[in-house]
Formats: structure tokens, sequence, C-alpha cells
């Protein structure tokens, strides 16, 4: 069975229809990879995933229990944990109490917390900044901290929002891994990135939406051919 | 070691509570000490919201309105004693926190703190029209206390000494809960409620019931001051318990002594407290000036509170832990 199904997911803001109709699964272990153009709706995905957004319509299910309605602490709870495509630290804390405050989510007291997420900032290679204020870490430390922050919760699945966006080619291959170590730690990994070629390079899988719509869905090469795929990034016709 | 070095200025604070009416004997001294020690716990009250989860109340006089009214007509109707009253006030300020909790923490930010400052009006307005509860613009007065005898000494009721032990009680209780709330994980999490209220929602944090419980416990403390003030001033009307400046000076000995620290509203209610009757008796006109001049400077020039900048320079010297 699916670790997540998204089920004819309708969201709708106004008159946007931000997601639309949307179907797909997470399976256990996998990458999956969510592309798509600026304001295709991915981030909204994940809004609704995660309880940030309540869906207009449409069924979310992690391990077969539905997650709809719940606040998103309590999604956090049943085991999904989010990074955020703007950073959201709690500026005013050291990297260290940052983490340990979503360590306490499965550590109530406070040692055990601090030290579970003293091995998470290790794991993403922020040790030797527990002591800086969040605010004063550089973006791709800020990136770190946001996957450090979900990691903390001990998710089963993690949705990264463009934790690669902004980042220069050698600090995308440093984050390309840590993604990967994340996988291989027996986290489940929804994608979602800018960056071609480490979504080629990572993804098991990856599905393509565009204006809400899911347009295509596969193995990155495969994918990456499809003419409505093409057309959505490049803007070219669409084909009927 | 650590446990002498957290308590030891507890205790130090403690025994200077209990030694001052034994050396003090001047009455008016005598009251404004239970003035700094009553502005202490609704400093401490708005502190736990305002201060460590950064939600800031401009209506916090509402609460100290049910508490006050409470004690007093607990005492005028059902004969029950202000020492019993003062905590019931307490809680019946903890239940009336938690439809407004419901209602104003949809709100954030600014629109928050509009939301606390129209529910302290409502309740002002309740207080002034609903006459056969509380009285009206007439209000209630106490005019005799009942008799209490401790340790087989009666209490004198005509001094100021026995006020002063309920306030400094009042004020250990305040201070320690305020204490235990900054070591605890709730503490925690409110910090992480005032840093950025959608990043504790993703890390696993239920902000709309941390923030409902620290109301409840807010207005506890507020309501237990505002039965203090009815047992003490023996009067109650809504333009005394219920008025928009006593919202705002809890927001002042808050701020000025020190946001989101445990001594800070003690440190702000001797300031402001020195600072109001230094004024008022050198400037019979215009003392508020004054008042308002030393807010500004403090706030400018010291936004960390006046015990918030202690605090830095102690620490600092320890080489910062
Ligand atoms: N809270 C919101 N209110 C109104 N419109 C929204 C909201 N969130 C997203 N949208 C709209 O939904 C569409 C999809 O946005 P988003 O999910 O952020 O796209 P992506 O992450 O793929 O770039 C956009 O048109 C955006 O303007
Ligand atoms: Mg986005």
């Amino acid at each position: 069975m699916a670790l997540l199904e998204v089920e004819k997911l309708t969201r709708n803001f106004g008159g946007v229809c931000a997601v639309s109709n949307l179907s797909f699964s997470v399976t256990e272990g996998e990458i999956l990879g969510l592309i798509g153009p600026n304001g295709a709706g991915k981030t909204t995905v994940f809004n609704l995933v995660t309880g940030f957004v309540r869906p207009t319509s449409g069924a979310i299910r992690l391990d077969g229990r539905s997650v709809v309605g719940l606040r998103p602490h309590a999604v956090a709870r049943r085991g999904i944990a989010r990074t955020f495509q703007i950073v959201k630290p709690f500026p005013g804390l050291s990297v260290r109490e940052n983490v340990t405050l979503a360590a306490f989510l499965r550590h109530p007291a406070r040692p055990e917390a601090e030290a579970a997420a003293e091995k998470v900032l290790e794991r993403v290679g922020l040790s030797p900044r527990v002591n800086e204020l969040a605010s004063q870490l550089t973006l791709m430390d800020q990136k770190r901290l946001e996957m450090a922050k979900a990691l903390a919760t001990e998710p089963r699945l993690v949705l990264l929002d463009e934790p690669m966006g902004g980042l220069n080619a050698t600090e995308v291959d440093v984050a390309s891994a840590l993604v990967q170590r994340i996988r291989e730690s027996g986290v489940t990994v929804v994608l979602v990135e800018h960056v071609m070629k480490a979504i080629m390079r990572i993804s098991d899988r990856v599905v393509v939406i565009n204006q809400g719509e899911k347009i295509a869905e596969g193995p990155p090469a495969k994918v990456v051919e499809e003419p409505e795929v093409l057309a959505a990034y490049f803007g070219k016709k669409r084909v009927a | 070691m650590k446990l002498a070095r957290r308590f030891l200025p507890a205790l130090l604070g403690v025994a200077a509570l209990a030694a001052i009416p034994l050396v003090v004997k001047n009455s008016f001294f005598l009251h404004v000490c239970i003035l700094v020690l009553m502005w202490t716990v609704l400093g401490a009250a708005w502190n736990v919201l305002g201060g460590f989860a950064g939600q800031v109340s401009f209506g916090h006089a509402a609460l100290f309105a049910v508490g006050a009214y409470t004690t007093i007509i607990l005492y005028l109707k059902g004969g029950l004693a202000p020492w019993w009253g003062i905590p019931l006030g307490g809680l019946a300020a903890a239940v009336v926190s938690l439809p407004i909790g419901f209602l104003c923490f949809r709100l954030r930010g600014p629109y928050f703190s509009l939301s606390t400052l129209a529910v302290a009006e409502i309740v002002k307005l309740v207080a002034l029209n609903w006459e056969s509860v509380t009285a009206g613009s007439v209000g209630y007065l106490i005019t005799s206390l009942p008799p209490l005898s401790i340790l087989g000494a009666s209490v004198n009721w005509e001094g100021k000494v026995p006020f002063y032990v309920a306030a400094a009680i009042l004020t250990v209780i305040a201070l320690a809960a305020t204490g235990w709330l900054r070591s605890s994980r709730i503490g925690a999490y409110l910090v992480a409620i005032r840093e950025n209220e959608d990043a504790a929602e993703a890390v696993g944090i239920d902000t709309v019931r941390t923030k409902a419980l620290t109301f409840a416990l807010s207005a506890f403390l507020a309501g237990m001051g505002g039965g203090f003030y009815a047992f003490y001033f023996r009067y109650v009307d809504p333009d005394a318990v219920a008025g928009i400046g006593l919202s705002m000076e809890m927001v002042f000995i808050a701020v000025v002594g020190g946001l989101g620290t445990v001594g800070g509203p003690l440190v702000g209610a001797v300031f402001l407290t020195a600072v109001a009757e230094l004024v008022r008796e050198r400037f019979q006109a215009g003392h508020l000036i004054f008042y308002g001049l030393f807010m500004m400077l403090v706030i400018r020039y010291m936004p960390e509170g006046i015990w918030g900048r202690v605090r830095k320079i102690i620490d600092g010297k320890k080489g910062g832990s």
C-alpha cells in the first residue's frame, strides 16, 4: 500500500483553481519529484497535505488514514514533516534551540530533545553552527536548518519545498546528497524543485503538474520528453 | 551548585519581601510597597502572554475586572471572605479567558491586540449596564472586612501589614509561575510561537492550545490581582477596574521591566510606581508628561527593558552561556 495517497484533490482560491482534481501516491522509501512551472500549485499541494490549507474537495491519506481536517501540528505528529520554500526559522533563537523545539515532538524531556537535535544537526552538517542565531545563517545553512527542523520531528514522510532554490552549483550537489541520505535513513521524500539537474538525478519518479492539474507522471528521463511537459515548461502551444 | 544559583535569587527575594514590613513602619511607604507588588503581579500576568508568547493584549483590564467583581460580589452577597474570593476571582478570570481566546486568537499581530481592546470595552460596558449583578456605575463598597485570627492574634484590618502580606504572597505565586514557565517545555513553545507561528505548527506545536493555556494562566494571575484590588481598596466600579488605562499600565510595566523575563515585572513596577509617586508629588499638574517621558526613554534606549539590560550585562560578564 502507498504511504501517501492523494485523491482528486482540489483547492480554489476565489476564482483561481490552484490545485485541480489531482491524484498521485507516494510509495514508502522513494524520492518523488513534484515539478511544474511557477504557480503550478506545488506549494499549495504541500500546504494541503500538511493542513495549512483545507482542501475544497478530495482525499489525503497517510497509511490509509485520512489527514484532511487535521491542523498542521497534528499532521506533524502523524509523521508528515515539511520545509517551507521561503524558509521559516525561529530567527531570534540559536540553531540548536530551533531544532530542539522540533525534537520536543518525540522527546518531551529537554535533555533527550537536545540530544536528538544534536544528532540531526550532525546529519545535515550544521554542527559547527549550533550556537549561532538562525537569522545569521547563510542561505545554504538556512535551507539545512529547515531540513533539520523537519527531520527532528522524526517523520515517515518529508515534503521538501525547493530546498535548492537560490543555491549555487556546488551547494546544489551538497543538498542533493543530503536529500539522498535522508531517504537512505528510511524517510520517504517528496521533493519540489526547479533545479532540473537535481530532480533528474535523485528522483525515482516524477509527477508533473501545470495549472493545478497533473500532466505527466513516470521516470524522470521519460517524463521530460513528453510534449505536454515541454509545452508547459517552454511555453509552446499546448498539444490538444 | 546549579540548583543553588537558580534558587538563590528567589530565596533572597523572598527574604527581602519578608523583611520589609519588619523594618518599615511608615504606612505611606508600606502603601507604596503594596502598590508595587500588586503591579508586579499584573505585569507578570501580562508578561506571560505578551512577553513570552508575543501575544500583545490591550485588554487585560477585562480579566482584572472579572477578578475584582468576583471577589467583592462573593464577599458582599455570599459572605465569602476575600482570601477565598481572590483565588476564585483568578479562576473566574481564567474561565472567562477561554471564550475570549477562542475569538481573539484567530487573529494575529496587531489584529489580535485590537480585538482584545474591543473585548475589554465590551466587558466594561457589561459592568456598567448589568446592574443587577455589578451594581452598574454605583459600584460596590466593602465597609468592613471579616474578622480573622492567625496564630491566636486577631488581624487588624486598619493597618497595612496584612495587605502587604497578601500582596507579597501573590507576588511570589506570580513570579514562581513565570519562573516555572520559562524553564518548561510550554515556555519554549511560547517562544517558538512568538518567533514564527507557522514554523511552530509545522514542527508539531499545538499553537492554539498552547496560547489558550497560557492565556488562562495569565488571566488567573490578572484576576487574582483584581481580587486583591477589591480587597485592599474595598471599592469596585467599572471605571476603577475595567478602564483602558489599567490595561496599558500592565503593558508598560512588562515592557519597562523587560519582556519575557521573570524579574522584569517587579523591576518595572518598582520604577514606574516610584516615578509616578515622585512626579505626582513635585508637579501637581502634568505629572503624566514626565511618566510618559520616562517610558519613552526606556523604550528608546533599552528596548529589552531595565531588567532585560541588567541580565544581558550579567550574562555577558559570565562569558555567555
Ligand atoms: N493563500 C492563497 N490565496 C490565494 N491564492 C493562492 C494562495 N496560495 C496560492 N495561491 C495561488 O495558487 C496558485 C499556485 O501557487 P503555488 O502553489 O504557490 O505554486 P508553485 O508553488 O507551484 O509555484 C498561484 O496562482 C497562486 O497565486
Ligand atoms: Mg512554490
